[in-house]
């Protein structure tokens, strides 16, 4: 009964007389373990937020114990602290906005990245959107990588933005984005442009991530920098592969694997709608039934990007094509054909 | 239990309101795929279907014809003219689409009218651009009907109970302040943390009669808040739930042959299957959320077909069960979406199959 005795400390109407009523009806307000999401709560901290205290009564029906607590000689108190704990609970969700209200903060704070690649962004009406979990899906060497690149060097070059590149399998190249970021500057002299390439290249952070669980450390320490900073110059995410960090742990018919792994989409889905990011994840593809090829993150993955973009490529060829798959406002079935320079 | 419920409500209501509640509990008019049953306040309607199966389109196209005015400044629009309450679990909805829809929709209505009154009045037809692009809308209505449009983003099971535990303040809260109540409730989509909740478990107290945060216990919950608000908030519930797909007949077929069946049953077995395409889907909500539903209507995407690029949809009514399929694509024209009814559809019994054409 720890947790809720250090409420009493902020709100005196949820005294030991209302903690025992609450307990006589099975009401402990315990945390309980909801995976990584919420392990940032308890880690380091003795006291307990009252945000995370009221879990209890959230599964416990109010009318019946507004009920309950007219029987008691200490009715009026009891139910003081009854509509203390809902003005808790009202604390605990995110809050309710009209349309107006949605479209301004669309309008002012989630603007379109340009990839840097003519014919993706004219795709996608102008680019990636923040906000947005953009994924692409595509067998190996269908451009995959190169996209996430070009967006790198574009978003750091034309946006002076930030951008956090968690590679999984080595396949971050500075000399693709210095290529990229060269590629459009004009025949100055070559000591300033060196000097630009630099600052540039120092706007891209790239971060090796090999397991899921490094990648949750990694997202919640981004998580807290971006709460702190002010400036908020991160505006692109890339996670590429996300499969390959989620495939592993996705083994077998049990469901936390697929628990952790709507976990981190939600976990990416905040990030981006709270601080006006663009994330962008791959998804490869793998043999499956009859030799055909499907993407590693299956069925239950679906649910969970905004943006799903599927990538091909000839045989042989430098032609791929990307065509929607998904999209909160464009038809799917749309494509468009690039060339990786 | 009764006078718990006074004690929250406060009062009872008037008879002004209680004419308009019960007015309100007329069957609505809904858009394809939703028009082929009548729906009233207090039905629970769920759109199940595979992911990318237009199911967020259809309540899009709902809260469109909510949320607009039946008429406005002599034009006529056909809306409900009522609250909206979005629950964003899958925390994807994107307002852009709203607003693009509902604006093509405002300036769809006014475009009819500016022809009708061009006739009318006689007006030089021939400097009427007709394939100007923009045609104004009406930026007041346009607002109007935004601000009746309310969306909540859940990132798990527990913003989800919280939001519903006081939901009943904020629908009294924004009836007040704009004179009319909500018709609608919308969760998009209800299975979201299905998995996180499957894993999830309380940390034990060691005390026997606590109530264990669980699937079970959390959906027993929505459905207990969400019928007290429809006491006495009157509200049509639209939920979408995301399901695979099961091929009934594919996997009898599998278990016939095994079973070495006469050669004569497994020819109708293969009939049927090549010509109906009947599939259920993987049901995976706890039983206390199942018989909450009233209504359910199952969506998929067609396999093959295409209507000028557009994907066609299938939508087939399971609660009642209708046995007739309906065709629907999501256009989206200028970043226009709509939905609308494509194809004949033909009417078969029921222990047969549909074929369309």
């Amino acid at each position: 009964m720890a947790p809720l005795r250090s409420l009493e400390r902020d709100y005196p109407i949820i005294d030991s007389n209302f903690q025992q009523f609450c307990a006589s009806h099975g009401i402990f307000s315990a945390a309980h373990d909801k995976g990584n999401e919420n392990c940032e709560l308890w880690a380091g901290t003795q006291i307990l937020s009252p945000q995370s205290i009221v879990e209890d009564l959230l599964i416990h029906d109010l009318y019946v114990l507004v009920a309950l607590a007219e029987q008691h000689s200490t009715s009026e108190r009891l139910k003081q602290g009854i509509t203390q704990a809902l003005s808790i609970i009202d604390g605990q969700h995110q809050p309710w906005l009209n349309g107006m209200e949605l479209l301004e903060d669309a309008q002012q704070n989630k603007h379109v990245l340009s990839t840097g690649c003519e014919s993706i962004d004219t795709l996608l009406q102008g680019g990636l959107h923040e906000g947005h979990l953009t994924e692409l899906v595509g067998p190996s060497s269908s451009g995959k990588t190169q996209i996430c690149l070009q967006a790198a060097s574009n978003v750091a070059k034309k946006y002076m933005g930030g951008v956090a590149f968690f590679d999984t399998g080595n396949s971050f190249s500075p000399k693709r984005i210095a290529h990229f970021i060269s590629q459009s500057s004009g025949p100055a002299d070559k000591e300033a442009n060196h000097k630009i390439l630099q600052k540039l290249m120092s706007n891209i952070s790239c971060h090796s991530v090999f397991d899921f669980f490094t990648l949750l450390d990694v997202l919640h320490q981004l998580k807290s920098n971006l709460r702190f900073q002010t400036g908020g110059q991160l505006r692109l995410l890339i996670i590429d592969s996300i499969s390959s960090l989620i495939t592993p742990i996705l083994g077998g018919r049990g469901s936390h694997g697929r628990a952790l792994m709507i976990s981190a989409g939600f976990l990416l889905k905040k990030l981006a709608h709270e601080h006006n990011l663009c994330v962008l994840v791959t998804n490869h593809m793998v043999g499956g039934e009859g030799g055909i090829t499907k993407p590693a993150l299956g069925e239950s993955w679906k649910s969970i990007p905004h943006v799903r973009l599927r990538l091909s490529r000839d045989h042989g060829g430098n032609i791929c094509e990307m065509s929607i798959i998904r999209h909160p406002y464009m038809a799917s079935g749309k494509a468009a054909r690039f060339m990786i320079s | 239990m009764a006078a718990a419920l006074g004690g929250w409500i406060q009062g009872d209501e008037s008879a002004k309101e209680m004419l308009g509640r019960v007015l309100t509990e007329r069957p609505f008019l809904l858009l394809p795929p939703l028009h082929r049953v009548p729906l009233r306040v207090g039905n629970v309607v769920e759109i199940v279907g595979p992911a990318h199966s237009a199911k967020t389109d259809i309540l899009m196209q709902a809260a469109i014809s909510c949320i607009l005015p039946k008429h406005w400044n002599g034009v006529h629009y056909g809306g409900l003219e009522h609250l909206v309450m979005f629950f964003d679990l899958d925390c994807r909805f994107d307002i852009l689409r709203l607003s693009q829809s509902l604006k093509h929709q405002i300036m769809e209505a006014n475009g009819s009218r500016t022809n009708v009154s061009q006739e009318q009045h006689g007006v030089d037809v021939s400097n009427y651009n007709s394939k100007e692009p923009h045609i104004k809308y009406d930026k007041e209505l346009f607002a109007a009907c935004m601000r009746r449009f309310f969306h909540v983003r859940c990132y798990d099971s527990l913003e989800f109970l919280a939001t519903l535990k006081t939901l009943h303040y904020q629908l009294q809260k924004e009836r007040e302040r704009q004179g009319v109540g909500v018709h609608f409730l919308m969760i998009d989509s209800i299975g979201a943390f299905h998995w996180i909740d499957r894993a999830s478990t309380s940390l034990p107290l060691g005390v026997d009669n606590r109530k264990i945060l669980s699937l079970q216990s959390v959906s027993e919950t929505v459905v207990q808040e969400i019928r007290k608000l429809l006491m006495v908030h009157p509200m049509l519930v639209l939920v979408t739930k995301a399901a695979n797909l099961v091929d009934k007949y594919s996997t009898n077929e599998a278990k016939m042959t095994s079973r070495k069946w006469s050669s004569q049953n497994a020819l109708d077995l293969k009939t049927i299957r090549s010509g109906s395409q009947k599939l259920s889907y993987h049901e995976y909500m706890p039983s206390v959320w199942q018989s909450f539903v009233t209504h359910r209507i199952l969506v998929r995407a067609s396999d093959d077909s295409q209507h000028q690029n557009h994907p066609i949809y299938l939508s087939e009514w399971l609660l009642p069960s209708l046995s007739l399929l309906d065709k629907f694509i999501v256009r989206d024209v200028r970043t226009q979406i709509w939905c609308s009814i494509h194809g004949k559809n033909i009417v078969s019994n029921k222990s047969s199959f549909g074929i369309f054409y």
